[in-house]
């Protein structure tokens, strides 16, 4: 039994930031919310997201599980306007996923959650160094390490207590430094990493300008990146694998 | 290939790529071969041939076909058959070699639905070559994949090292794996898609044969050194031993005769492998060399290659998350 009512917004942020690593996915249908876990078929980008029944106009629902093709549903949560509501019911027996919206009904099909790579375990990371800013912040780093290069480096300076950014392309280079005072907060710890922006840059694309951002860093070790949605009641963690520096 | 009329008998399942994991030992001629008839068929000659003449299209088939072990995460190891035989067995190993090269073509050709091809591509992919021998070593050498040299058989070899549990899989197109008693063997590593898996244990298993006796149905039905009993299939020749026992039992019985039969069953009985090899896992490819051997040393047009160094760069340095968990 599954039945919920939820703003266009929430779904459609939900969805966004899973679908820009996968293009089908498991979703549980707890009692308390929805969870999503999934990782990219290179086993290099990981989400684990959790929305809060209470993110929900309404919600009910015990213990399913269901299988989407993203682009489908998020096909249509985009049909909703801004501000509109989207009811989701689950018919049981046929195994569809019923959808209105402002009288437009839509029914989807849905996947054989058996025939959906199976969800990946979490890795057990402990890392050292914790940065937390915003979201426009990380927005503006990808955005210019993505004029010059592939990779990204993110690290910390455990000396002079700062949180850099570097891209070196073939000619450029881009050199960012957040201090404390740029930062919501900085843990400093022996933090560096390189990772492929091809992953971050589709990452960023669900990470809010407005919105808070952890990450976690360690020494050529993933990196944790961590930023709610929908008021808080929705929860999204990114883990992404990094590269291995040549040099 | 090899005798395709054990398709009908083996056990054999698609499994993605994800469910395969560590160290497959390829029959590396079987693999080349494949490789090189594709490159030959679709590639301008004037890419892979040296200001001398010299065609060594088995360049751009090794960086075609290697990206995907890597991307993978799944370890090749090339086993190369054994150089000239000193076996009295010539005669079966050249027929063996002929048909083998005459299989991939015709696969290939097959695949394309061209059949106007196999013509052009025979004259010049029936042997490997004395360079083409020695260039894909060095290549596979320069991006670190392990080679293992066979003393004869480069599939029985295979076959042995996955018995001894030096490796997981025998990689071969050949279902002749199965009789040199490849526990399991992943065919079509060389293709689009997922490759499959042939189970030797559940062979046997669904047949109520032992090892022994599947040789003995193969030798029926005729195997890459033997013709066949005119009239025997996959199905006669099950019945066939089951209700006889074994080959001798079965020619008996029908009054027929198998050329070299106990020579061939000793072959797959028990094949000339060895011991004598070790290899590590751990891969470290320097690209820079192998990119220098294969287009500047060996001329090989640039483009023909870029892409697949490429995947593999990009697949030795973004590690996947399953290192954590």
């Amino acid at each position: 039994m599954f039945k919920a009512i939820v703003s266009a917004e929430t779904l459609t942020s939900a969805l966004d930031s899973v679908s820009v690593l996968v293009d089908e996915c498991k979703i549980h249908l707890e009692e308390d919310g929805l969870e999503i876990r999934a990782v990219d078929p290179a086993n290099v980008g990981m989400v684990d997201l959790s929305l809060d029944a209470s993110a929900f106009e309404s919600y009910d629902a015990d213990g399913g599980l269901i299988g989407v093709d993203l682009s489908r549903l998020e096909d249509i949560a985009g049909m909703a306007e801004s501000g509109q509501l989207i009811q989701l019911e689950l018919d049981e027996e046929t195994r569809k996923l019923h959808i209105q919206i402002e009288g437009l009904e839509y029914t989807l099909a849905l996947i054989d959650p058996d025939s959906i790579r199976q969800e990946p375990d979490i890795p057990d990371l402990d890392l050292p160094a914790e940065v937390i800013l915003e979201g426009k912040d990380v927005n503006r780093s990808v955005k210019a390490a993505d004029m010059v290069s592939d990779h990204i480096a993110l690290g910390v300076d455990e000396g002079e207590e700062f949180f850099y950014v570097d891209a070196e392309g073939d000619t450029d280079d881009v050199h960012l430094e957040l201090t404390q005072g740029d930062l919501i907060d900085l843990q400093v710890g022996p933090a560096h990493s390189l990772f492929s922006l091809d992953y971050l840059k589709d990452m960023n694309k669900a990470i809010p300008s407005d919105t808070e951002v952890t990450l976690h860093l360690g020494e050529e070790f993933p990196v944790k990146i961590y930023f709610g949605f929908a008021e808080g009641q929705g929860q999204v963690t990114y883990m992404l694998a990094p590269r291995i520096q040549s040099d | 290939m090899g005798n395709a009329a054990l398709r009908d008998i083996a056990v054999i399942e698609e499994v993605p790529f994800d469910e395969i994991e560590g160290v497959v030992a390829v029959d590396a001629h079987n693999w080349l071969y494949r490789y090189l008839t594709t490159t030959v068929k679709w590639t301008d000659s004037s890419k892979y041939t040296t200001a001398d003449g010299t065609e060594v299209a088995n360049l751009i088939g090794i960086v075609q076909g290697l990206p995907k072990f890597f991307e993978n995460d799944i370890t090749p190891v090339m086993v190369f058959d054994g150089g000239p035989s000193e076996l009295k067995d010539d005669e079966i190993e050249s027929r063996r070699e002929q048909r083998r090269s005459y299989e991939a073509q015709l696969e290939t050709a097959r695949e394309e639905g061209d059949a106007v091809a196999i013509a052009q591509l025979e004259s010049r992919t029936q042997r490997l070559t004395p360079t083409i021998q020695e260039t894909s070593r060095e290549l596979l050498r320069l991006l670190d994949v392990p080679i293992v040299e066979a003393p004869a058989e480069g599939e029985a070899q295979a076959a042995h090292m996955v018995r001894r549990g030096d490796a997981d899989y025998v990689g071969s197109e050949d279902y002749d794996a199965l009789l040199f008693g490849a526990p399991l063997t992943l065919r079509q590593l060389t293709s689009k898609g997922d490759p499959e898996l042939m189970d030797l244990e559940a062979t046997l298993e669904r047949h109520e044969l032992t090892l022994e006796q599947l040789i003995d149905a193969a030798i029926l039905i005729g195997t890459d050194f033997n013709e066949g009993v005119s009239g025997i299939g996959p199905k006669t020749a099950l019945t066939a031993i089951t209700d006889h026992g074994d080959l001798w039992s079965v020619l008996e019985a029908r009054g027929a005769h198998v050329e070299h039969g106990d020579r061939v069953r000793q072959l797959f009985r028990e094949p000339n492998v060895t011991d004598e090899y070790e290899f590590e896992t751990a891969l470290d490819p320097d690209l820079e060399a192998a990119r220098e051997f294969v287009c500047e040393e060996w001329a090989v047009d640039d483009d023909e290659v870029a892409r697949g160094f490429e995947r593999i760069d990009e697949s030795v340095t973004q590690t996947g998350l399953d290192r954590w968990t």
